[in-house]
């Protein structure tokens, strides 16, 4: 999604004061002269003043044009649908990683983003388990860290 | 210091140590080989792993592959007309009319042979000058440190973008991001939204992941996708006149690999504005200035000599200073600091073996270039027939697991996603990514001596510049800025490339 200078400019002029707000309320408890809201003001007052340049600049330069233009890409719905693939392959392994284990997870993502990238659907299966079986490798047994298992704990080597 | 070099040495020719930067090495030469991955993303992807390393193999892969990736960016250009690398964007015309003219083997020599020579003036540059600015910045306070600190952002910022606002914004980004977490002068929790995980502050690996693969994949996922084929087929014998150009060029590779050198000492400007800087010299100063850009070897002898030189210098601020001078460098100080390295000039004082294993590890990377060079070049028809839409979905899988991997908390995995997105957007308008990371990187050292300085100085602002060496690096911070300022003013616009709507 592109949007254009103007909008840019407000959005994070909105961040900034959002910034500043949370900063504000920040206890000082060893009574500094420089408390910890001291350099979080300072980067949305610079963050502000940006901010303001930049819609400015925005406003000069866009006229009558839409505040949120689409890209190439997102006026095409096969590519936003493989865009959104991403993350939702990363919230589906966060969210289902510990109850059905890397070894079921990590292949059904890759099968979902082979097909949709045109791969051929025995290709994607076989690479898939292919490069979740070598990824598996290199993360369990090289580095040690615990990958979940899921139902196929009795099966972990 | 022979005693630290001879234990460096040591350390280095470990053979634990050699297995990871030949492993590296081919990692990078692969990776820096097929066009849409870049340096960066190769560096990033790695980090997860280095987390399970000692201090030096860590460091030794970054520096590995960032020097295979850089070089082997040339290979696309030359046979594609697609830098695999923005570094090798400046010659690419040239090597690619030497491949349309039948000569693909030189253009790669070239790449190859002046990569090497490059890299190896760079990495002596940098083991004479960064243990002397070692010793003199061992007598700066907290002010000087704050304003090099400054300089480094202000340089990153303001010379090293087309779009000095924009990059401003991304800059001022990454400095709150740093902000989060109980890491402060009070040691107060800021902006952690009660989530005992954000206490710690905003983990750098998941998000230099994030930022630098996942968002790759991303903008994988809304192009084509399609790989381009190569024109050649068979690739000749790559060395056969290298000696006969060195002899011909010297000065061509001397004058390439002194300003690669200097312009990657500058923080904010790496191996790409060096190669650009290098070729347009080189045309400046040729006796057939017409024929670049035709085939024409001059040119791609200085500047790839250039672009790998500059390599080495952007170390010497990232060591001394740990001040980096482009996303690479910022990716090998988070990785210094995760691996109690943190870099300054007392670094060459508690650990200078360390900082000798990264000299020799640097030259040792050179060295290996050329064998593993010839290789990558041999194979590369190859390589770059492998199509894009199998890799990428391995890359995301692989940077799923190299964030979880960290801390084991599928918490971090969501920040890779979250900081995939916010990369994507902000490169979707024209919002540089890397002064974000520069930003998280130095954004706490910023505060720590800011406030500091402020402290010393009873909160009076003129504390900043009452001491030499901090006036001059003020002015120079400032003029760096103000320079920038004018400029976009008399050009009548503060950015050069705004969004599109």
């Amino acid at each position: 999604m592109k949007f254009n200078d103007l909008f840019g400019g407000l959005v994070f002029l909105a961040l900034s004061g959002l910034v500043a707000t949370a900063s504000w309320s920040l206890p000082n408890p060893s009574q500094q002269p420089l408390g910890p809201s001291a350099f979080p003001l300072i980067l949305s007052g610079l963050l502000a003043l940006c901010a303001a340049i930049l819609a400015v600049t925005g406003a000069r330069a866009t006229e009558d044009g839409p505040l949120i233009g689409l890209a190439d890409w997102a006026r095409s719905g096969s590519a936003l649908a493989r865009l959104l693939l991403v993350p939702a392959a990363v919230i589906f392994y966060m969210l289902f990683a510990e109850t059905f284990g890397f070894l079921i997870c990590a292949p059904l993502i890759l099968i979902v983003l082979f097909l949709a990238g045109g791969t051929r659907p025995l290709h994607a299966i076989g690479l898939s388990l292919a490069a979740a079986l070598v990824i598996h490798s290199i993360f369990y047994l090289a580095l040690g860290v615990q990958l979940p298992w899921g139902p196929l704990e009795p099966l972990r080597w | 210091m022979f005693d630290a070099y001879v234990t460096a040495l040591g350390m280095v020719l470990d053979p634990y140590v050699l297995f990871v930067i030949t492993a590296s090495a081919i990692y990078g030469l692969v990776v820096g080989c097929i066009p849409g991955l870049s340096a960066t993303m190769a560096t990033a992807l790695l980090v997860p792993l280095t987390f399970f390393m000692p201090p030096v193999p860590a460091i030794a892969a970054i520096v590995t592959t960032s020097t295979m990736a850089i070089f082997s960016g040339d290979i696309p250009g030359c046979l594609l007309r697609i830098p695999g690398t923005p570094a090798s964007a400046a010659y690419v015309d040239d090597s690619y009319q030497m491949t349309l003219k039948g000569k693909p083997e030189l253009a790669l020599g070239i790449g190859l042979w002046f990569s090497v020579l490059g890299g190896l003036f760079g990495t002596a540059v940098m083991m004479v000058a960064s243990p002397a600015i070692a010793d003199f910045a061992l007598g700066f306070g907290s002010v000087e440190f704050f304003w090099i600190v400054m300089l480094g952002l202000g340089g990153a910022v303001f010379i090293g973008s087309s779009t000095p606002l924009k990059a401003c914004i991304s800059l001022l980004i990454g400095l709150l991001i740093a902000m989060v977490g109980m890491n402060n002068p009070a040691g107060q929790p800021r902006f952690t939204m009660d989530s005992t995980e954000m206490l710690g502050g905003v983990s750098l690996i998941p998000m230099m992941v994030g930022m630098f693969a996942c968002s790759e994949v991303m903008r994988h996922m809304v192009s084509d996708g399609s790989a381009p084929h190569a024109v050649v087929k068979k690739i000749g014998p790559i060395f056969a006149s290298m000696w006969r150009l060195t002899k011909q060029y010297p000065w061509q590779l001397i004058r390439g690999s002194a300003l690669g050198t200097v312009i990657g000492i500058q923080p904010g400007s790496g191996a790409d504005m060096a190669a650009w800087m290098s070729y347009a010299m080189s045309k400046r100063f040729s006796k057939e200035p017409e024929k670049f850009g035709t085939g024409h070897p001059e040119g791609l002898i200085e500047a790839g000599a250039s672009n790998n030189s500059s390599l080495a210098g952007a170390w010497i601020p990232a060591l001394v200073f740990g001040i980096p001078g482009d996303s690479i460098t910022a990716i090998a100080i988070g990785v210094l600091m995760m691996k109690n390295m943190a870099p300054g000039p007392t670094i060459f004082v508690n650990n200078p073996q360390n900082v000798y294993a990264v000299f020799l590890v640097f030259v040792i990377a050179n060295l290996l270039m050329l064998p593993l060079g010839w290789a990558i070049i041999k194979v590369a028809t190859r390589v770059l027939s492998v199509p894009r839409r199998v890799l990428m979905p391995i890359i995301l899988l692989f940077a799923i697991v190299g964030s979880y991997a960290i801390n084991n908390s599928l918490f971090d995995v969501g920040v890779m996603l979250a900081f995939g997105v916010l990369a994507f957007v902000l490169e979707e308008n024209d919002f540089p990514v890397a002064p974000v990371i520069l930003g998280v990187v130095l954004g706490p050292l910023l505060e720590e001596y800011f406030i500091n300085s402020m402290i010393k100085s009873d909160g009076r602002l003129i504390g900043l510049v009452d001491r030499p060496i901090a006036a001059v690096l003020a002015a120079i911070t400032i003029g760096i800025i103000g320079w920038t300022i004018i400029a976009s003013l008399r050009s009548g616009k503060p950015s050069k490339q705004p969004a599109q709507g």
